[in-house]
């Protein structure tokens, strides 16, 4: 936690920044010559929103609750053609204070249906969507149909179309996302200490209720700000994927934080980007595939919980254990006669001569080239080398001591065994990495 | 039936740290605890036993606040709950949390020190130093650092033990931090455990082995919904109260009724 302040304290700063708007965006606006500077603030104005995304929604990730936001999200689009319906206008910050009203609603129904029909929490959540999202599309469509004046555009609030913000929108959206970063970070270690073990946190006198509400509120906020950018359908993915993805990389909740809030103004920025290279794909999908590439890359490349890495160590482990049992086959092979063995006496199936060739290239064994008893026929015949015999004996006296240490304390010494692959395993050098 | 104090020379009594007072659980229609009356006036260390279901976590829990009393009162050292919460500390299970979660074993134990910093502060070099010494004495400073689903089970509990150190309580309140731990953990936690009594701070734990009770505590509540017996060990883990408590484990009463017998031959 700790580790990862300095990080997210500087994430403020820069949002912060961002929404300091009369100096800020003539910056802004003689940093990148040649583009128009609307494009620039709205480009900005998304971006903050996807950092904040992905911060409140790291904490949604470790709470465990990551579909809250999609329940609101989805109550949103209802929200935005009632106020447009009553009210008649169609600035952003009426409909989206629609949005904002419709989605607190939605979650408010969450709880109700939970409570009262005592459904599951994934049947609740998939009830709310349904029947918010039903109702916002009718209403959207029944408007649109009519041509009731003004009325037009509302379905960008679906897919999501940054285009359509102004430079006032933006700086609104940056607002709120600044304000929105500036609480998870001031409330970080509340936050974690209720998402890590409530009941402790209770225990202690924290208001474990009262804090799961901040963060439901804070998480239909960021829903709501994204809804111009992201559409109604896929915002929730600007607030559960960039945090899975940053899960992949660190261990510590502020880094986890940072990381999170970085991709998600990255995935967003380049959703801006493309889509004003071409003005007719709506933003939303776009910010989501950049997303979702990246959490791809980092479910599978990460270096410690990613797929590929978490493979090659696996097989890693297992070579260490096939040579170091083979190595063992070797050095009883060669007790049991004059020293010499053929290949074929210890390798027996696929994995041994695999083992069998990580000897042979460590210089454990080495050749020796002997007639058979008529002196015809040649036989290849191995003995281990000076090393090998070392190394086998070596494993062969901390394979024991394990033994001995697991029939005094089986408990013990499994644990150990659990935690650090025992070194018996381990014949070579090569095949010497570690769990981690 | 209540573990009391002998009356002081003046004949008024001393507040008892702990008072539970018919205090009444119920999940839906079913009693999980059912009047329960329970006074544990000293500091020492003071065993929670019954059978699995028993309602001996739920008692700590009612007294945390963290189930709701159908009936009945728990104080503190005369006080209720929400003027004591800072005087109590508490080791939930171990199956209670995520291990996966990205925090460190140093970071877990600096929880314990969030209750007196209060709202929006963060831990100074005071509550880091006694994080570090709490690991310290726990035997894990040198896996400070490490991720906590790295941690081996009885590392994990004594990780959670840290934390309730950290809180520099009075009252300690331990749910099961014996459970699924090898030999080597569960005598240091007993150690640490030890070592908060001869502090003068009263340590509470639940614990379902009859077998250890008999040796580690000093004074026993059996309970099964209802509070069979409480006071000292010896006194109480009779066959009578262990048949009454465990009706149908018949083997393992046998069992434990020599070591007591023994333990009672030799002190």
């Amino acid at each position: 936690m700790s580790g990862g302040l300095p990080c997210s304290a500087a994430l403020v700063a820069a949002a912060s920044g961002l929404s300091a708007s009369p100096t800020g965006s003539t910056v802004i606006g003689m940093a990148v010559p040649g583009v128009p500077y609307n494009t620039l603030v709205v480009a900005c104005g998304v971006a903050a929103v996807g950092c904040a995304a992905g911060v409140v929604g790291s904490l949604a990730l470790l709470r465990k609750r990551p579909l809250v936001g999609d329940a609101a999200a989805h109550a949103t689009l209802a929200g935005v053609a009632g106020a447009f319906l009553l009210t008649g206008r169609r600035d952003l910050v009426s409909l989206l204070t629609g949005a904002l009203v419709a989605a607190l609603v939605g979650l408010g129904a969450l709880v109700l249906v939970r409570r009262v029909t005592r459904t599951r929490d994934d049947a609740a959540t998939a009830i709310v969507i349904g029947g918010g999202f039903g109702l916002g599309i009718a209403l959207v469509s029944g408007i649109t149909a009519r041509g009731i004046p003004g009325g037009g555009g509302l379905e960008h609030f679906l897919l999501g179309h940054a285009a359509a913000l102004t430079a006032d929108d933006a700086r609104l959206l940056m607002a709120v996302s600044a304000a929105a970063i500036a609480l998870v970070v001031f409330a970080l270690k509340e936050f974690t200490l209720v998402a890590f073990d409530a009941s402790f946190a209770a225990a202690t006198g924290w208001p474990v209720v009262l804090l799961d509400q901040a963060l439901v509120t804070l998480v239909a906020v960021m829903v709501v700000v994204g809804l111009p950018a992201a559409g109604a359908v896929l915002v929730t993915a600007l607030i559960v994927i960039p945090p899975v993805a940053a899960r992949q990389w660190t261990d510590r909740v502020g880094t986890l934080v940072a990381l999170a809030g970085g991709w998600g103004a990255a995935a967003a920025l380049a959703g801006v980007v493309v889509t004003s290279a071409r003005p007719g794909l709506p933003t939303g999908p776009v910010i989501v595939l950049a997303a979702a590439c990246f959490c791809l890359l980092s479910v599978v490349a990460s270096p410690r919980r990613g797929w590929l890495g978490r493979t090659l160590r696996a097989a890693a482990e297992r070579r260490a254990w096939a040579a170091g049992l083979l190595l063992d086959t070797c050095l009883r092979a060669s007790e049991r006669g004059d020293g010499t063995f053929t290949v074929a006496d210890v390798t027996d199936g696929r994995t041994a001569r695999a083992a069998w060739r990580t000897l042979e290239h460590e210089g454990l064994v080495e050749r020796l080239h002997e007639r058979t008893a008529d002196g015809r026929v040649p036989r290849v015949a191995w003995r281990l080398s000076g090393r090998g015999l070392d190394r086998a004996r070596q494993r062969r006296r901390r394979a024991a001591d394990w033994a001995a240490a697991f029939d005094r304390a089986p408990a013990a010494a499994r644990e150990r065994f659990s935690l650090d692959l025992p070194e018996c395993a381990i014949a070579t050098d090569a095949g010497a990495t570690r769990a981690t | 039936m209540t573990d009391s104090a002998t009356p002081s020379a003046a004949g008024d009594r001393p507040v008892p740290l702990v008072e539970f007072h018919d205090v009444t659980v119920a999940y839906g229609r079913r009693p999980v605890l059912w009047n329960v009356d329970l006074v544990i006036d000293a500091p020492c260390l003071f065993g929670i036993i019954g059978p699995n279901g028993a309602g001996k976590s739920t008692l700590l829990k009612a007294a945390l606040g963290l189930v709701p009393l159908v009936g009945g009162t728990v104080r503190f050292a005369g006080e209720p709950l929400a003027r004591a919460r800072h005087t109590i500390g508490y080791v939930p299970q171990r199956e209670s949390v995520d291990w996966d979660f990205p925090v460190s074993a140093f970071d877990v134990v600096l929880m314990g020190t969030y209750g007196r910093l209060g709202w929006f502060r963060r831990p100074g070099p005071a509550e880091r130093a006694s994080a570090r010494d709490c690991l310290a004495r726990v035997g894990l400073a040198d896996v400070a650092d490490r991720q906590i689903g790295r941690l081996s089970g009885g590392q994990q509990q004594r990780v959670f033990l840290a934390r309730a150190l950290a809180q520099e309580a009075a009252i300690y309140l331990l749910d099961e931090p014996m459970a699924g731990v090898d030999a080597r953990s569960q005598e240091q936690i007993f150690d640490v455990l030890a070592s908060l009594r001869a502090a003068g701070r009263l340590v509470v734990v639940v614990h379902h082995d009859l077998r250890t009770a008999a040796e580690w505590f000093d004074r026993v509540a059996l309970i099964d919904m209802r509070l069979v017996a409480a006071g000292p060990t010896a006194t109480v883990l009779t066959p009578d109260n262990l048949r009454r408590t465990y009706s149908g484990q018949v083997e393992l009463l046998r069992e434990v009724g020599l070591a007591v017998a023994e333990r009672g031959r030799t002190s």
